[in-house]
């Protein structure tokens, strides 16, 4: 029989730091429970969406992001949980747009031709008639250099993983992320 | 016009990633440098708002398209249990094996009696949830043998569910508490013996895909027997 033992009351949405409830629902996931999928779903939609949004386009983000939660579903056997599940499918994420990018031919010569291109930002401070959006002003950087600022400023990457990610030197990656901060610095609100 | 030399290594310095000679160099320059000295600023604003951007989710919710893609097409938000939220009762067990129920079916009718009486307690309605017809990823993703990390978080969540019970099982019916612990203990020896089979035929897909669905039952069963403990 099973003992009851005393303990101190945790549920899986009341996390302590002892239990992981993504590892727990990435489990049952991967044993074929998709309503253990769904909730791993609607916790980390905001995050890989907002990912695919700045690394492609509006126009790709939602076949991109099902695709990605699709791959998710189909690769849990390989989620080994020596990382937290949010990483392991950030991971994950990245590839499956990464993968896009190539298909949609995007990636050719965007580094070499960065610079021409990021003179479409404009290079004057903007007064706050002419400041716009940040995030508008990230959609303008050149591929190159928006994939890594995306990639380090806002998803905490560090350059020598991006730089494995993207086939790159490290040097290039800290140089586009210069780039795009410069470009950028002119679109801080004031 | 010249430029600075040291504009290009600015966000290298934001970034701690100088050699430390040349950040002290960096600094004395950064003394008499109002220009290098403002687009430091600028370039840890820039740094600051990229963190603090805000990720909302899809106009559109993406999850009927995931599930008709994955075979759980008719998954509903609402059948997902969120117990530390709502407390609601919900039953999501599925027989989607046909030799798994048939192997499992005097387990099925003792664990899912105590839900039926469970869910009876708690005067909430039972809602089944299909799954999908296939698990993910063939038939590495059910064998639970071989994911240490992932079998140790589902003993953690079981280990937690039943410290949950031990705190509230004098707030239940002694009953209740009879039934919840006969069928555990039913679960657990069907565990046991999947454990055991599957110690002489580790590669067995049936014995891997039944341990699997049997450590689920269980943590569905503490799950809603947890539910059913007032929260104080």
């Amino acid at each position: 029989m099973t003992e009851l033992g005393l303990g101190v009351a945790t549920l899986e949405h009341e996390p302590t730091g002892r239990t992981d409830p993504d590892a727990v629902d990435a489990t049952l996931a991967a044993s074929g429970d998709a309503s253990a999928f769904e909730r791993l779903y609607r916790t980390h939609v905001p995050k890989v969406y907002g990912l695919v949004r700045r690394m492609l386009s509006d126009d790709d983000a939602d076949e991109v992001a099902q695709d990605i939660f699709v791959r998710a579903w189909q690769k849990l056997g390989t989620f080994r949980g020596e990382a937290a599940f949010g990483t392991w499918l950030h991971r994950l994420a990245v590839n499956v747009i990464l993968a896009r990018r190539e298909t949609l031919g995007t990636r050719r010569k965007r580094y070499v031709e960065g610079d021409m291109v990021l003179e479409t930002v404009p290079s004057r401070r903007a007064t706050p008639e002419m400041s716009m959006d940040f995030e508008a002003a990230m959609e303008r950087l050149p591929e190159g250099a928006r994939e890594v600022f995306v990639l380090h400023d806002v998803e905490g990457y560090r350059h020598e993983e991006i730089a494995q990610m993207l086939g790159l030197a490290t040097g290039t990656s800290k140089s586009q992320l210069h780039r795009a901060r410069m470009a950028l610095r002119q679109h801080l609100e004031r | 016009m010249i430029q600075d030399p040291w504009t290009d290594r600015l966000s290298e310095y934001v970034d701690g990633e100088l050699p430390e000679w040349e950040r002290h160099a960096l600094e004395s320059h950064l003394e008499s440098c109002a220009d290098c000295s403002l687009t430091v600023s600028d370039l840890r604003r820039v740094v600051r708002r990229a963190r603090t951007l805000k990720n909302p989710a899809p106009a559109t919710d993406l999850w009927p398209g995931i599930a008709a893609r994955i075979g759980a097409g008719t998954a509903k938000a609402h059948d997902v249990v969120d117990l530390g939220a709502q407390r609601r009762v919900r039953r999501r067990w599925a027989f989607s094996l046909p030799q798994l129920a048939a192997a499992g079916i005097a387990l099925m009718t003792v664990s899912g009696g105590t839900v039926w009486f469970l869910s009876g307690s708690a005067r909430q309605s039972v809602v089944l949830a299909p799954v999908p017809s296939s698990p993910p990823g063939g038939a590495a993703a059910v064998n639970v043998s071989m994911r240490p990390n992932a079998s140790q978080s589902y003993a953690a969540a079981v280990a937690d569910l039943e410290r949950v019970l031990a705190e509230g099982r004098g707030k239940l019916d002694s009953a209740t508490v009879k039934i919840i612990e006969k069928n555990l203990a039913a679960i657990d020896r069907a565990i046991a013996e999947a454990q055991r089979a599957l110690d002489a035929d580790s590669g067995n897909l049936y014995l891997n895909t039944h341990l699997a669905e049997t450590m689920r039952r269980k943590l569905d069963l503490l799950r809603q027997a947890a539910a059913l403990v007032p929260v104080s």
